[in-house]
């Protein structure tokens, strides 16, 4: 193509695109609400409605739908833009995370609005209408932050026609089949008899799995009455006894499945849709929530499930003990989202109209009716979902019973399980507190610690979250405004010292003329230096020595961001050092050498050198994010999904025996998954060894085949030394590229929030301080960060420069 | 374990054994065709004699025959990372020391034998890192691959290619001999399918049905879509209407009258979905539904028909298409007693259905093309004159300071950019610029060290005289880097070009960190917002039809350009990304 014909082409497409502006039909001059957070699908029917009608009910609003990860709101992304003032109108958020919020000052208090309403819009939302659970889950230090709309609980599912089949066994066992158990030990004693394993002792089929479904710990806390919290919610009581029992009875129910790590390996295996592993059998009870239910009746409309309370503790039960005065005997934990309105928010008037009218009994009507109405038009069941408004609640439960006594009865036991929630302890700290169970759990599962240790673990780092933020008080205030100032006169008094130098420089005319031109074309360089190198990095390191989210006050805290770094944050910081060192302990070197094994081969073909070298390479310059999202696919656990997987079942299986590993999904396979997606990018560097090996002088090997030495002996004499450089120049790369790995990570983590990776196995420090940095905005300790990932990358830039005289061949003495 | 050892020798036996095989044939037939000098009968008997001793040894150790057929035995030991690497140690202690005992020079064989003793040492660390393990157990794997018909026509089918390269490649055979080239030709051969099946599978997941992303038999590479036919339902709420809103076309059901218009809900396209509109009947147009059409058992005999209804219970009902007899008549069935018919076909739908889902602002995606073309304009035409600018003035001016900046700029190179990250994002907050592209390209107008670097090597190559003559007819130092010293570059700034437009185009961080609306997102964030919404079982085939269209303009700037791409990595140093 010529350049002509190029530039033209380029041309037309940027005109076409300047068109491409906004929608020609969406009329302007309407006050539009930004409404994050809810997902946009096909299936989202209600959803869409219930806006639509409110738009047709304010002519004047154009509400802006977007999702932004739906749902499960990337905290990041609503904080950084709550920071960067452009934070939408309405965020749609999962509740335990509102206190965290509010006690940040990242969201508006709605008392005076409810205040300001409640007589006269019989839209309003009082307390009255809600469940108690949601509305105090909604609420910090006696402010309310957010409405709640739905309200998930969790109940037991079992499998009726499995507990006939396997009848006999039950009663053998002295159990019941015809109904569900009810306490602890029952539960363990019913998933003993129903749990199955082949002759080679892999697992056919769960009984139950503890946290199959959704329960967490959580539940079992809960009904074990174990609080996360102390009453004032200064201290984290992660570690007691109760809390204990819990995870004890959480490994014991793993160990009736065989293990953690054999229960985690058979739910690779677990399919979707019709292939359910409940539909199919695979698990034969599990507590989860209601939203499992439309997508069971659409596969599987006949299917004999029964929804019963969860089992709880023998003396709960029994009101002994502990419990003897205890009122419920059943309980569940609740959860759920809410909307609500961030700081900063540039139309709340409107904001607040849509949430009063999306929240209120009319507006959830409308929701459910026009979902159902898409359900039956596509010929599907529809199933209500729990809502957190009493009256809304009831009444669409009953309007919109389904036909199938199963599934009715299911979201009844849902229903009246409502009034029995708990909830995660409304508490700042509810994040970490989340992250930090979520680990605990998987260190007692993977048994590589004991419950206590693990809980006592997760209670130090919860802890230093919480004294961070009681304790803030002993740190002084200081105001950011000077030392910025000083910072700016610095670089000032730095470019006029420069220029006095330049004025009383002993130098000719002429030279000072072209001086001065060249000052002029280095100035981009310089002005780039200062404003966004050395005058971030100074002002880094002052952070460092401060505690500031930007929205409050900062305060003076000395070395404890250094600190914590090494004591209480231990555990992450060193989790993604040895991260680091595995990605390029393994990942480097083979990506080099894979890269290195093509170029060879190329090198001896010398037909259709062109052809091959184009086709290795392409892989490289796909966009990472395209090529994580498809290597997120083609790592697929699942063998009817997964591209390796489906063949690893076809070889490795079939010939050895081994099942495939989880890849993502798994703690010990989760690296190995990235580095085999970094190693398709490896045609980069094939080129580039392509052209080193072209750069070898010919003499070289026929002087050494003449001294008699073979191929292999002149591989490693001759063209090893020859192409030193670049693999020294790759090792330094390398290195500093895994301490800032993140695109990858970030698209391919299987679960947005939570550990980064199973385990925590895919965190770097990068990723590390970027959730410190943007989705905390714990400046100060993001910024001690950035200073030990500098000073590491310096080091160990340093000490291979150090170690380059020892191997690396620079010249050619032949 | 000591049998579990013995089948790991014999399996090694075995496999040493087909390749003596091959040795010997090779032999044998050259032998009998041409005269080699290296090749006697006495060397080809020596091969023949190894292969049997080699294939003894296997069958009396790993059994490979049994009821179910020949296997060939293959083994694995599954343990600690710190057994192998002393496991490796020791392999290259073994060989170090063999070189050591070959070598003719006392320095060489010195050295060879140091490195075997270092070797040893850190293998015998590497054994004391294993014992602390606690779970430091070694599972020897035994199995054997199945001489099936499959094994056999993947091996033949890698057989024939080869021979068809080699005899394309002819000429390349004769100096190598065929052993090797053949090898290198099967290795290039599987090494390019590797590589090449994940781009296949993204293109062929692109154009398959939800049902057909996972099965139990493996993957579906044969994309299959179902028959429909069109269908007018005579029942009014149900018909589907083409309308005009707004001045754009959408598909819509009717829910009811109002003062004598009809209230139309809008079901496609997805980004205006939900809302209702009043229009009069004139300004409909009815279109049929793409019925699908399925095969089912009544009373024992095959039907086909296309589905009318579905109904809540999962029931369908049919009406019937074939056998003529019964023609349309209606049948009410179970979901599971039908099949959909299917034919090999391309579901196309995926990419205009992924983009209909793209939200109203973004005008079906080409927002998110024009954010991302900013990006890679503005980009790469700021790098190209800040660096150039810049470099000129460090190589061919003189200035005092010079060198000093000079080393501030190379020590800049290896920074990592975490470092100023976070104050970075505050300067641009109190600039205002948060949610908006700006801080995303007007960083590139600033320079970048190590293009500057690159640049510099470039000028300083340049001979002198040009820029002399330039100088002696009065030109400036601005029109002299302008008019005569960029134009001599122009390779290395396409380089540079080539890489700030893949750098510009995989940013990701930068826009998650500061865009937040569609209508400043550029490609690279809008598809991680995608695979949020659509993952899982929801609707994958969109997500691969997004991802697809994300991928081909960058491999069709990698044809127009493909020489910079490879010049790039090699004057830059850097292997890819």
């Amino acid at each position: 193509m010529s350049k002509k014909r190029f530039l033209c082409l380029l041309a037309c497409l940027l005109t076409a695109l300047a068109f491409a502006q906004t929608d020609p039909g969406a009329p302007k001059a309407k006050r539009e609400v930004v409404l994050w957070g809810l997902a946009l699908g096909p299936e989202t029917k209600g959803q869409d409605a219930v806006i639509r009608e409110f738009e047709r009910r304010n002519p004047d609003v154009k509400v802006k739908l977007l999702s932004m990860g739906a749902g499960r709101m990337d905290p990041q992304k609503l904080m950084t833009s709550i920071v960067g003032n452009v934070a939408p109108d309405v965020i749609n958020q999962d509740r335990f995370t509102i206190s965290d919020w509010a006690s940040r000052g990242a969201f508006r208090p709605l008392d005076d609005l409810i205040a300001r309403d409640k007589d006269h819009d019989p839209l309003c939302p009082t307390p009255q209408q809600y469940y108690p659970a949601p509305w105090r889950e909604a609420s910090y230090e006696g402010k309310v932050y957010a409405i709640p709309t739905s309200s998930d609980n969790r109940i037991l599912y079992w499998n009726k026609k499995i507990f006939r089949e396997e009848g006999d066994k039950l009663r053998a066992a002295g159990l019941d089949p015809e109904r569900a158990p009810r306490t602890w030990s029952e539960l363990l004693a019913y998933s003993k008899v129903l749990t199955k394993f082949d002759s080679q002792g892999r697992l056919v089929r769960a009984g139950f799995m503890p946290n199959f479904g959704n329960s967490w710990l959580y539940m079992y806390a809960f009904q074990n009455n174990a609080n996360f919290l102390s009453a004032d919610g200064r201290t984290c009581t992660m570690n007691t006894p109760e809390a204990r029992e819990a995870l004890d009875y959480i490994v014991k129910g793993y160990d009736i499945v065989g293990g953690y790590e054999k229960a985690k390996s058979f739910e690779t295996g677990f399919q979707g849709k019709e292939n359910d592993c409940f539909i199919v059998g695979q698990v034969v009870m599990k507590i989860d929530g209601d939203w499992v239910l439309n997508a069971l009746s659409r596969y599987a409309p006949d299917l004999e499930l029964q929804g019963s309370p969860a089992p709880v503790p023998d003396d709960r039960y029994n009101h002994r003990g502990r419990f003897a005065n205890e009122k419920d005997t059943f309980v569940t934990w609740m959860g759920g989202f809410s909307l609500a309105i961030p700081k900063g928010a540039k139309n709340p008037e409107d904001g607040w109209k849509l949430i009063k009218f999306m929240t209120s009994f009319e507006g959830r009507l409308i929701e459910n009716r026009a979902q159902a109405a898409w359900e039956r038009m596509r010929g599907r069941l529809f199933l209500p979902r729990q809502i957190a408004n009493i009256e809304a609640n009831e009444t669409s439960v009953k309007l919109f019973k389904p036909a199938n006594p199963n599934y009715a009865e299911a979201i009844e036991m849902h229903t009246s399980m409502a009034r029995f929630g708990r909830i995660r302890p409304a508490t700042f700290a509810g994040q970490i507190l989340w992250s930090e169970h979520v680990k605990a759990m998987e260190a007692a599962c993977y048994k590589k610690a004991s419950s206590e240790q693990a809980l006592k673990d997760a209670q130090t780092t919860v802890q230093r979250d919480l004294d961070a933020f009681y304790n803030k008080s002993h740190y002084p205030v200081i105001d950011l405004r000077a030392p910025a100032f000083l910072g700016v006169l610095a670089l000032l008094g730095f470019v006029g010292y420069f220029i006095w130098q330049f004025a009383t420089a002993k130098i000719g005319r002429i030279e000072r003329h072209e001086a001065k031109w060249a000052y002029l074309f280095v100035s981009p360089w310089v002005f780039g230096f200062l404003l966004l190198t050395i005058g971030p990095m100074i002002a880094s390191l002052f952070f460092s020595f401060t505690q500031w989210d930007v929205l409050n006050e900062a305060r003076w805290v000395g070395l404890k961001n250094y600190q914590d770094m090494f004591g209480a944050d231990w555990k992450a910081v060193s989790r993604a050092l040895s991260n680091v060192a595995y990605l390029t302990g393994v990942g480097v070197p083979l990506g080099l050498s894979t890269g290195l094994a093509i170029a060879l081969l190329l090198n001896t073909a010398s037909k259709g050198i062109r052809f091959y070298r184009t086709f290795f390479y392409m892989p490289s310059i796909v966009p990472v994010i395209a090529s994580a999202v498809l290597w997120t696919w083609v790592l697929t656990a699942d063998p009817g999904k997964g591209l390796i997987n489906s063949y690893w079942v076809d070889t490795i299986t079939k010939w050895l025996g081994v099942q495939p590993p989880g890849w993502l999904q798994s703690a010990e396979w989760s690296k190995p998954a990235l580095i085999i997606q970094g190693v398709w990018g490896a045609g980069g560097g094939m080129v580039l060894w392509l052209a080193g090996l072209k750069g070898v002088p010919t003499s070289l090997y026929e002087a050494a085949s003449i001294d008699g030495a073979n191929g292999n002996r002149q591989f490693w004499s001759i063209t090893f030394p020859q192409l030193s450089p670049i693999i020294f120049f790759n090792l330094i790369t390398g290195f500093i590229g895994a301490m800032q790995e993140f695109d990858r990570v970030y698209v391919m983590r299987p679960s947005l929030d939570g550990p980064i990776g199973p385990d925590d196995s895919l965190l770097t420090p990068a990723f590390h301080l970027f959730n410190n940095g943007f989705a905390y905005f714990k400046m100060g300790y993001a910024s001690a960060l950035a200073w030990l990932i500098f000073v590491l990358v310096m080091v160990v830039t340093y000490i291979q420069w150090k170690l380059k005289d020892r191997w690396v061949h620079t010249e050619v003495d032949a | 374990m000591s049998k579990a050892i013995l089948f790991s020798i014999g399996s090694v036996a075995t496999w040493a054994a087909l390749v003596f095989l091959f040795l010997f044939v090779r032999d044998a037939i050259l032998l009998f065709g041409k005269r080699v000098s290296s090749i006697t009968p006495a060397s080809v008997a020596s091969k023949g004699i190894g292969t049997v001793v080699l294939f003894f040894i296997g069958v009396v150790w790993t059994t490979p025959f049994s009821k179910e057929g020949i296997k060939l035995p293959i083994f694995w030991y599954v343990m600690p990372w710190s057994a192998w690497i002393g496991v490796a140690l020791v392999a290259f202690a073994i060989w170090r020391l063999c070189r050591s005992m070959s070598s003719i020079q006392s320095a060489e064989r010195m050295k060879d034998f140091q490195a075997a003793a270092i070797a040893l040492v850190c293998a015998f660390g590497m054994g004391w890192l294993y014992k602390q393990d606690p779970d430091n157990k070694i599972d020897i794997l035994q199995g054997g691959i199945p001489l099936s018909m499959s094994v056999i026509g993947f091996v033949a089918a890698l057989f024939v290619l080869s021979m068809i390269s080699i005899a394309w490649g002819y000429n390349s055979v004769r100096g190598r001999g065929v052993t090797k080239t053949v090898a290198t030709q099967i290795a290039l051969i599987i090494g390019s399918v590797v590589f090449g099946l994940p781009f296949v599978f993204l293109l062929i997941t692109s154009f398959k049905e939800d049902r057909d992303m996972s099965a139990k038999s493996g993957i579906i590479w044969v994309p299959r879509v179902t028959e429909t036919v069109p269908y007018v339902n005579p029942d009014p709420t149900k018909k589907h209407y083409v309308g005009d809103f707004n001045g754009r076309q959408v598909e819509a059901i009717s829910v009811g009258m109002e003062n004598g218009k009809m209230k139309m809900d809008i079901f496609r396209p997805l980004s205006v979905r939900g809302i209702t509109f009043y229009t009069t009947r004139d300004q409909l147009r009815e279109v049929p539904i793409d019925a699908k059409v399925y095969t089912a058992v009544v009373d024992g005999e095959q039907i086909k028909g296309f589905e009318k209804e579905s109904l809540e219970d999962g029931r369908k009902i049919l009406q019937i298409m074939e056998p003529e007899d019964k023609k349309g008549k209606e049948v009410t069935l179970l979901g599971e007693k039908t099949d959909p018919v299917r034919h090999i076909g391309l579901r196309t739908q995926n990419y205009t259905e992924a983009i209909q889902y793209l939200p109203i602002e973004t005008a079906n995606g080409l927002v998110y093309l024009k954010n991302t073309l900013i990006l890679v304009i503005m980009g790469v035409i700021g790098t190209i004159l800040s660096c150039s600018i810049v470099a000129y003035s460090f190589s061919r001016l003189k200035f005092p300071g010079k060198d000093k900046m000079f080393n501030i700029l190379l020590a800049t190179m290896m920074l990592p950019g975490a470092v100023t990250m976070l104050p970075q994002f505050l300067i641009y907050r109190s600039l205002g610029w948060v949610d908006t592209l700006y801080p995303l390209w007007v960083p590139a107008f600033f320079g970048s060290a190590f293009n500057i670097f690159l640049l510099r090597q470039f000028f300083s190559q340049i001979p002198m005289e040009l820029e002399d003559a330039a100088k002696i007819d009065g030109c400036s130092y601005l029109k002299t880097f302008w008019n005569i010293m960029l134009p001599q570059i122009k390779p290395a700034l396409a380089v540079i070009a080539v890489g700030t437009f893949l750098g510009a185009w995989n940013n990701f961080m930068g826009p998650l960190i500061y865009i937040n609306s569609p209508e400043h997102m550029p490609i690279s964030y809008a598809l991680q917002l995608f695979k949020g919404d659509r993952d899982g079982d929801n609707e994958p085939g969109l997500l691969m039809a997004f991802t697809s269209m994300t991928v081909v303009p960058v491999v069709a700037v990698f044809f127009f350009a493909q020489k910079y791409f490879i010049e790039g990595v090699t004057l830059s140093g850097f292997g890819g990304r």
